[in-house]
């Protein structure tokens, strides 16, 4: 490679178009996202959502119990399934009542997992690590951009994912939170 | 993202907006107006910008999607941030960080770079780089090959005409990395276009 080759290519970098005109018009999309709420009637919907986990963890528990079998000795909760307070970033932390609803469920999880067959409790706590690890880094990533609609969606797409992830336990199907609930 | 906000609207051609200023005491005033959350201000300010917004999210991802979906988050952020502009640097030099910003958090937490698409073909597509030849056709492709940070530096330095230090300001990165991913770069497009005869 030589310097007048570099010099050439260079030059012919620097005759590339800067502006170039996007297939389709973007301005919908981004006129949505400005006048979007930016958190209406989030945390009524976040309380009901925790409301109706807690309820599959109870239901899912009795279900078990009814039909479990003798079970050798209960191992230990690994002790990294911890669920992180959630929030929006540092604009939209979520409210009081969710976080004791979610509390709740947690400490119901905590009871009825010990209660599974191991390997059955190691898939769903390997699965809600994920989740949580997921909702763990857009968090922090809302930290940095608290106004960052994609991350809002993404944070709500793993609060979903998390929720669903319990419901499949017993057979529940309808979604509880959609986009707007933020 | 896109597909979601896609959806809004299928009349905004009925609200296009003038888009070119007589001046730039106009465009000025636009972002003072916009700058008090007017939204027809903002969007002449994205008709008069969101061709240089695009081509540079285009150009740094490679990638029509992703670069539609950058210039969206961009112009987003940019409405939310815009009180903070003070005018210290041109309107389009601050949209471009921003948009840079916008490049740089979307690839580095969706980690799609394996998903991209070869938009070589899409890039020299003439409605969209309608001025590039068979051999800056070649170029445009062999950048969009490029590894992300050599990619990135290549664009901002050689197409877009950044220094090493403005480069490395935007991109988060020292002088010196600038200067040796645009090294990188080079030799790396050499290596692709001289067996294609670019150098002859």
């Amino acid at each position: 490679m030589t310097d007048i080759n570099d010099d050439k290519l260079l030059q012919a970098a620097a005759q590339l178009d800067r502006e170039i005109s996007p297939q389709r018009d973007l301005w919908p999309g981004i006129a949505q996202a400005m006048h979007a709420p930016q958190r209406a009637g989030w945390a009524p919907m976040f309380a009901q959502a925790a409301a109706v986990v807690l309820l599959v963890g109870a239901s899912s528990a009795i279900t078990y119990v009814a039909v479990r079998e003798p079970q050798p000795q209960l191992a230990q909760i690994a002790p990294a399934l911890v669920f992180e307070r959630a929030s929006f970033g540092s604009n939209h932390e979520l409210g009081d009542e969710f976080v004791d609803a979610r509390n709740a469920l947690v400490a119901a999880m905590n009871v009825e997992l010990e209660k599974l067959l191991p390997t059955t409790r190691a898939d769903v706590e390997a699965n809600l690590e994920l989740i949580q690890e997921a909702i763990y880094e857009i968090n922090q990533a809302l930290e940095q951009e608290p106004d960052n609609t994609l991350l809002q969606q993404r944070l709500l797409s793993a609060y979903r994912e998390e929720l669903t992830l319990l419901r499949r336990v017993s057979g529940l199907t309808r979604d509880i939170m959609m986009r707007n609930d933020i | 993202m896109a597909a979601l906000l896609t959806t809004y609207s299928s009349d905004y051609s009925c609200d296009m907006v003038e888009t070119h200023p007589d001046t730039a005491a106009d465009e000025a005033a636009w972002i003072r107006r916009a700058q008090r959350a007017d939204a027809l201000a903002f969007e002449k300010l994205y008709r008069l910008h969101v061709d240089k917004v695009y081509g540079l999210c285009l150009r740094m991802t490679g990638n029509v999607s992703e670069a539609e979906d950058c210039t969206q988050d961009a112009f987003i952020q940019a409405w939310h941030k815009l009180t903070k502009f003070r005018g210290d640097s041109a309107f389009s030099t601050w949209l471009h960080r921003v948009a840079v910003n916008a490049v740089l958090g979307r690839m580095r937490k969706a980690k799609r770079e394996r998903e991209r698409v070869d938009a070589a073909a899409e890039l020299a597509a003439p409605a969209r780089a309608a001025s590039d030849d068979g051999e800056l056709r070649d170029l445009a492709a062999a950048i969009e090959r490029l590894p992300e940070g050599a990619r990135h530096v290549f664009v901002l330095h050689a197409v877009y005409g950044y220094s090493h230090d403005e480069a490395g300001d935007m991109l988060g990165i020292a002088t010196g990395t600038s200067k040796a991913q645009l090294h990188r770069a080079r030799k790396l497009l050499m290596a692709e276009l001289q067996p294609q005869g670019f150098t002859e």
